[in-house]
């Protein structure tokens, strides 16, 4: 078996398709390429894959309904590639299932980086974002809806954050109680390695920390362990 | 006068009876008044004429009044006796009452050469005590009266009728008569039988005004919050014009919505036919090994996307799937400020308490991050600040840049214009920043407004009505 990890990339338009397949493979990536859902049908049974790539917008069977066959089949995760950037259909892949959402055009880096960071959290256990339903985690007074990627306060008050920051409090959430390093943290977040005097990990949890904390200077819920990290304080419940 | 005319249809239908019946009850009661005048004159006149028949009667069957020298009045029956006729020319002829007179006296066998009726408001002095007819003491002496309280009053007098007749002797007999005027209670009736008509339609006039008015109503409630795709169809009721109305409005509306479906589906193809070879194009650009070169084309290519959404956001504006939630504001500002901190922005918020309100956070979202893109843009520090009245919050996005011209201010809420008289790329954005920005805040109900600073800059504000 070969180390290197298995994508099989769905999507109808060759003219993307194709190179999308060559600059992945040049990334290390082994890539198989099927132009519709049936095409990937017959693959997926054929191979056995770490990740699957797929486009939502496709001539007979569409990557919603694709998608839906995979997550009940098998616990390969998705990521949804498509020109379609209405929020809704955001929230319509994560509840099918998708482990995450990008929209074309992207930066390939940046697939990359996405591609890393959901084999990291479906090697990991928890962590998957859509697990079918959407998670709901509540903690000291705040709720997080995983479907939505929205967080709410007591009052019912939705309070933007970032998608870094959603992340970080995500990764921080699943693993409660738990110590995590910067590098640790930058691994589950953003599949990559901390270079030297990198200050990401701490931005975003204070800037995190500004919302959620009721004193930012003297955290309550994520709490600093000197030497060591981060670490979420309090009872988390899992709904 | 318009403080007094209703607004609504039921109000003015009562007040437009009640005026036509006001109307109607005036002309009917000047109708009334005018015939019982005629009865009284004619009633008038036939007691004069009776009299008349009477006291010549008398006199024919006793004995000739002449040869017993001047008899009593009363032997007389009140009659007046003259050689010249008491009626004086200036006085008002009543033909019609001469004609009635002339008939009854030539039927009853009397002859005379000369009749005359006249109805006069004064008795003349001449005619003072050969009067018939009403007489207040008599009518305020009666057990009959007296009986019905002080309440009623007597009936007034109103004028006299003289009755003159030449016999063929040459010979005038004349008597006056008291005419009766109206009946003190004749306006009480019509006033209150005004009152009772109307009250009787009042109750069928405010249910049919319902009938009418209610479909009407929730027609202009639905036609002011109308959704497109959103409402199902208006139930139709009401008379039949309001019916057809009705149906009329949910025909446009179902069409309406049909075409706005059409334009989604249209717009989705075009977005999605036009990010496919961008999104290749994105792909392959990563093998240009030229870094500037790849970096400059990478922000071309993000810059068409940019637009492309940008256009898709507008067109599809009013028909977001999104709801809007209890959002805080603050938070929302704070992520976006920090996203143009991390591209190396200077950009200055000092946080506050929470601020919620009624939003679609990704469209507001958006609407701050062009006014924040365009001030960190053209200035080099940014700055901003959160006003808040009772029913407003104001997102005010200062900049140290150059401002605009006054007089092109309104101007670059219009698409595609952009500050530059050029319309260079170099500064990027589609021109369409501010005028997506503010079609949101007032798909909100609020507004963007753009203002020169005092010293120089540009202050953008974000309007936005919190309950």
């Amino acid at each position: 078996m070969s180390t290197k990890t298995h994508i099989l990339l769905v999507d109808d338009e060759a003219s993307l398709r194709e190179p999308l397949a060559a600059y992945l493979i040049k990334q290390g990536f082994k890539v198989q390429q099927a132009g519709d859902a049936s095409a990937a049908r017959s693959l997926l049974n054929a191979y056995d894959f770490d990740i699957i790539l797929l486009d939502i917008m496709m001539p007979g069977e569409d990557g919603l309904s694709f998608c839906r066959f995979v997550t009940e089949t098998t616990d390969i995760p998705v990521i949804f590639i498509s020109a379609k950037t209405e929020e809704t259909e955001r929230i319509i892949g994560l509840e099918l299932g998708a482990d995450d959402y990008i929209t074309k055009p992207f930066s390939p880096r940046e697939l990359v980086a996405r591609i890393k960071v959901v084999l990291r959290r479906s090697g990991n256990g928890p962590g998957k974002i859509g697990n079918g339903t959407g998670s709901i985690y509540q903690f000291s007074g705040w709720t997080l809806k995983t479907d939505q990627r929205s967080l709410i306060d007591a009052e019912g008050v939705n309070v933007s954050l970032s998608t870094g920051e959603y992340q970080m409090l995500l990764a921080l959430l699943t693993r409660a109680g738990q110590v995590l390093n910067r590098d640790q943290l930058l691994d589950i977040t953003q599949g990559r390695e901390a270079h030297a005097f990198d200050r990401a990990v701490d931005n975003q949890i204070s800037r995190l920390r500004r919302k959620i904390e009721q004193d930012p200077k003297n955290p309550e819920i994520i709490k600093t362990v000197w030497g060591g990290g981060y670490l979420l304080a309090g009872q988390v419940k899992t709904l | 006068m318009t403080r007094l005319w209703p607004n609504n249809l039921v109000g003015q239908l009562l007040l437009v009876v009640a005026l036509i019946m006001l109307l109607a009850q005036g002309l009917n009661g000047f109708l009334l008044y005018r015939g019982m005048q005629t009865q009284n004159l004619i009633e008038a006149s036939t007691a004069a004429v009776s009299r008349i028949a009477f006291g010549l009667e008398r006199e024919a069957s006793t004995r000739p009044l002449v040869e017993r020298g001047p008899p009593r009045r009363r032997q007389r029956g009140h009659l007046k006796f003259t050689t010249e006729t008491v009626i004086s020319p200036d006085m008002n002829r009543l033909s019609e009452l001469e004609v009635r007179a002339e008939q009854a006296l030539t039927n009853m066998g009397f002859t005379f050469s000369e009749i005359e009726a006249v109805s006069v408001r004064q008795l003349p002095a001449a005619m003072e005590g050969y009067v018939v007819g009403a007489n207040r003491g008599r009518w305020r002496n009666s057990s009959i009266n007296r009986s019905m309280g002080s309440r009623r009053q007597p009936p007034q007098t109103r004028g006299f009728v003289i009755l003159s007749i030449q016999r063929p002797n040459g010979q005038w007999v004349s008597i006056a008569s008291a005419v009766r005027g109206r009946s003190p209670i004749f306006i009480r009736t019509l006033v209150f039988q005004t009152i009772t008509i109307f009250l009787l339609l009042l109750i069928p006039l405010i249910l049919f005004g319902r009938y009418i008015s209610r479909p009407l109503k929730s027609l202009t409630v639905r036609a002011q919050s109308f959704q497109p795709g959103v409402n199902e169809a208006l139930e139709e009721r009401g008379p039949p014009d309001t019916r057809d109305l009705i149906r009329a409005f949910n025909d446009m509306s179902s069409r309406v919505s049909t075409m706005l479906d059409e334009k989604d589906v249209m717009l989705g193809a075009i977005g999605h036919d036009l990010r496919t070879p961008l999104a290749a194009l994105r792909i392959r650009v990563e093998n240009v090994e030229d870094d500037s070169e790849r970096d400059r084309m990478i922000a071309g290519i993000e810059d068409m996307d940019q637009t492309l959404d940008d256009i898709l956001s507008l067109a599809r504006l009013g028909r977001s799937q999104e709801q809007s939630e209890p959002t805080d504001i603050r938070s929302l500002i704070e992520t976006v400020v920090d996203e143009y901190k991390d591209m190396g922005h200077d950009i200055s918020y000092q946080r506050g308490a929470r601020q919620p309100a009624h939003i679609r956070a990704t469209l507001i979202r958006r609407a701050l991050r062009n006014l924040i893109g365009n001030a960190a843009k053209y200035g080099t520090s940014v700055d901003i600040i959160v006003d808040k009245s009772d029913d407003r919050l104001m997102i005010h996005v200062d900049d140290d840049g150059p401002g605009i011209a006054p007089d092109k201010i309104e101007a670059m809420f219009e698409p595609f214009v952009r500050a530059e008289e050029s319309r260079n790329r170099a500064t990027g954005g589609s021109g369409l920043g501010l005028t997506l920005a503010r079609a949101i805040a007032r798909d909100h109900g609020g507004d963007v407004m753009l203002e020169n600073r005092e010293g120089g800059g540009l202050r953008a504000s974000l309007i936005l009505p919190i309950r």
